[in-house]
């Protein structure tokens, strides 16, 4: 899982709480709604039956005042008249509750009109016991008493008027709510539904999220785990520099090539100087310099001193990585000790031998020119005694003269050869792409008094242009051609012949490792004495010969060249011989 | 052949090499005034100086003491009234190094010190008549080395 869709995902997470909260709160604020307007219609529930109470006390004291005075009137006794009073207290008491109660404008006015009423039959009432105490005219008395009879009916009616009016106001009100009411639940409900689906779509989507968060997470863990590894593997350590908050933190494996416990200090630029060499920290401070003043990620080498003593052998290099929030340098410090060690020891060894070659050099300036000097005058001075005092020489003196001019000759051939030999060195020369008919025409040229002497027969193919030292091949055509003129049959004109082939990759021979070459082959063959096939590798050896001296003059050299030669061009050289038939080398040089 | 003897200068440090150099020419038919010098410090001295005739051919050793003969050949090629005379080196060292860097110098022939007498008189013979034949400028690569 990439990181990318992580972050997504947690995008995802917040809008479905978004979305959720919302929700919730829209439900909640519903559901307060409704609970307020039941609270509500409980109320005037509660008003209503209140105001019905409080009616029919009216009208239960003004019966019980009508009970008191006709007590009164009958009796004359004071006592029916306590009820009257308290009744008069207690209507009052209730007109003003009715009075708080009532919040409809119809029944407040209702209230008055009916107050009025009640204080009517009250004065009517007052005015009959007036004349019942005063022992006056009976008719009057009745007359008064039907009047009040009258308006007590008037009430009843105007009470049940009101009575009515609020069970209408209540059932209205309830009618109102009861429509509130049934719309509600439902809508809360399918509300609650909705809420819920996203709530288990957003769980799944969360377990998802979280499963793959930790798939993540264990992945990292290996990495970190190898990366750990591969640290002290590879001798590498890591510093991640905070370049916002100037916070450092090394790897535990650099702690280690530090020759420290892992984090044993604080990681700062201050104390892994104190681990650089003295001569070695300006190029550091250099190197850091200029990664923050150029923003060019520099490579540094210099050495560490550890605590106990050792030193070890640093490169340094880093980059800026920056992963949107806060810009890095991730640095990877490499222990190059062992490698440095080893380059050192080679750096040494190539000084040796370059000293050696230069010795070589003056040895082959020793041996070219100061050996040769003494000789090439023993030499002309033989020749100057036996061209000029031949006659006065003894005939024992003219032997010893030609013996001693003989191995002056195997003298310088064996100097000569062995300077060839020495300088068929290929470091100082040079690969050109030449045609090698043109080596092989100077080769023959170069034997041409020798083939002439001989009558000897050459035919050669047609020979490619090939990436080659020049001058040693064509020393390899005089050495094996030139062997072929010298081993002849006595009496029998050498026939030489020089073919060439192409070989296709898949056949080369088995001592040709690489398979995947392209080579010549050229083969070189004559009809002369031949060898013993067990000689075929020995006759390559410096200084191995097959024949005495007397018989065939030779240093035991000119193979060697040839076998130094073919090296030098990377390609192979073989011979076979058969006594008496002759012999073929052949060699193999890379296309 | 000729009426004038041809003037050979050889500058050698070996005693035996100039015995071997005037006995050949003693013995060669042209008719040659062969002179010595012994060094390369004698050699510049000799053609510097105004009295001095100038030789046709100078035969130059390489090996020599205080100034050797590839200096000689450098400085020789470098003065307008001298570089026109025909210079064979001669010399021991038969290294490819030496016959290059003496032919890029401007070195006419190279002649490796042979090791018969005979072999001798036919070289400086043979040196002696192609001088006479050839434009100094006319020889090539090929008759550069006329002894291996």
């Amino acid at each position: 899982m990439s990181l990318k869709s992580v972050f997504k995902s947690a995008f995802f997470i917040k809008c479905i709480f978004v979305i959720f909260l919302s929700l919730l709160l829209f439900i909640s604020s519903i559901s307060y709604k409704h609970t307020r307007s039941l609270s509500e219609s409980s109320g005037f529930l509660i008003l209503s039956s209140k105001i019905q109470f409080q009616l029919e006390n009216v009208l239960f004291m003004l019966q019980e005042a009508e009970t008191g005075q006709r007590g009164f009137i009958i009796t004359h006794d004071t006592v029916f008249l306590r009820p009257y009073k308290t009744a008069q207290q207690k209507i009052y008491i209730a007109y003003l509750k009715l009075k708080s109660l009532s919040v409809d404008n119809r029944q407040n006015h209702n209230l008055d009109t009916l107050m009025q009423l009640v204080n009517l039959r009250f004065e009517l009432m007052d005015y009959s016991l007036k004349i019942a105490a005063g022992k006056t005219d009976e008719k009057i008395l009745d007359g008064n008493l039907l009047r009040g009879e009258k308006v007590m009916n008037k009430i009843r009616v105007f009470i049940n008027k009101m009575y009515d009016l609020e069970i209408s106001n209540f059932k209205e009100r309830q009618n109102k709510y009861k429509n509130e009411d049934s719309f509600l639940p439902i809508s809360i409900f399918l509300f609650m539904i909705f809420s819920l689906v996203v709530l288990i779509y957003s769980y799944f989507k969360i377990m998802k999220d979280l499963w793959s968060l930790k798939k993540f997470n264990s992945e990292l863990l290996v990495i970190h785990e190898s990366m750990k590894h591969s640290e002290i593997i590879g001798e590498f350590g890591i510093s991640i520099w905070d370049l916002e908050t100037k916070k450092l933190q090394y790897s535990d494996n650099l702690f280690r090539l530090l020759g420290s416990l892992p984090q044993s200090f604080e990681p700062t630029i201050e104390n892994y100087l104190k681990f650089v060499h003295p001569d070695d920290r300006t190029t550091l401070t250099v190197g850091a310099e200029k990664l923050f003043s150029e923003n060019k990620v520099t490579r540094s080498f210099y050495r560490i001193l550890r605590a106990d003593g050792g030193v070890r052998y640093f490169m340094s290099q880093g980059e800026f990585i920056s992963d949107g929030s806060s810009k890095l340098h991730i640095g990877v410090i490499k222990d190059l000790t062992e490698l440095q060690l080893s380059k050192m020891e080679l750096e040494e060894k190539n000084h040796e031998l370059k000293q050696s070659i230069v010795e070589l050099e003056s040895f082959n300036r020793v041996a070219s020119h100061d050996l040769q000097e003494p000789l090439r005058k023993i030499q002309t001075f033989i020749s100057l005694i036996s061209e000029k005092d031949k006659i006065h020489i003894s005939d024992a003196g003219k032997q010893y003269l030609s013996k001693i001019e003989s191995s002056a000759n195997r003298m310088r051939i064996l100097i000569d050869d062995l300077l060839m030999f020495s300088r068929t060195n290929k470091s100082q020369n040079v690969f050109e792409k030449t045609d090698l008919n043109l080596l092989l025409g100077n080769a023959l040229q170069m034997l041409s008094q020798n083939i002439e002497e001989k009558n000897a027969v050459i035919h050669s193919s047609q020979l490619p242009a090939l990436n080659v030292i020049d001058f040693q091949i064509k020393q390899l055509f005089i050495n094996i051609i030139g062997n072929a003129l010298k081993y002849c049959k006595p009496g029998i004109p050498p026939e030489i012949n020089i073919n060439c082939d192409q070989l296709p990759i898949d056949d080369n021979p088995v001592f040709i490792t690489n398979t995947f070459k392209k080579y010549y082959k050229i083969s070189i063959s004559d009809n002369g004495i031949g060898f013993d096939q067990e000689f075929s590798e020995k006759i390559f050896i410096l200084f191995n010969r097959l024949h005495q001296i007397d018989e065939y003059p030779g240093s035991g050299i000119g193979l060697a060249i040839c076998k130094k030669i073919v090296e030098n061009h990377k390609g192979f050289i073989i011979a076979e011989g058969k006594p008496g038939i002759g012999a073929t080398f052949t060699v193999f040089l890379p296309a | 052949m000729q009426q004038e003897p041809i003037q050979i200068l050889l500058a050698e440090d070996d005693e035996d090499d100039r015995l071997f150099f005037k006995k050949a020419f003693n013995d060669i038919k042209i008719k040659t005034n062969v002179r010595f010098v012994n060094d390369g410090v004698e050699l510049m001295n000799h053609l510097t100086q105004s009295s001095s005739q100038l030789p046709h051919i100078l035969f130059l050793d390489l090996n020599m003491p205080r100034k050797n003969g590839l200096e000689c050949l450098v400085e020789i090629k470098r003065m307008t009234h001298l570089k026109h005379i025909a210079i064979a080196i001669y010399s021991t060292s038969s290294s490819d190094k030496d016959i290059e860097e003496t032919f890029v110098q401007g070195a006419n022939i190279y002649i490796k010190k042979p090791s018969d007498f005979t072999v001798l008189k036919q070289i400086l013979e043979e040196v002696v008549k192609v001088n006479w034949q050839y434009q100094t400028s006319g020889l090539n690569r090929d008759t550069y080395l006329l002894s291996l």
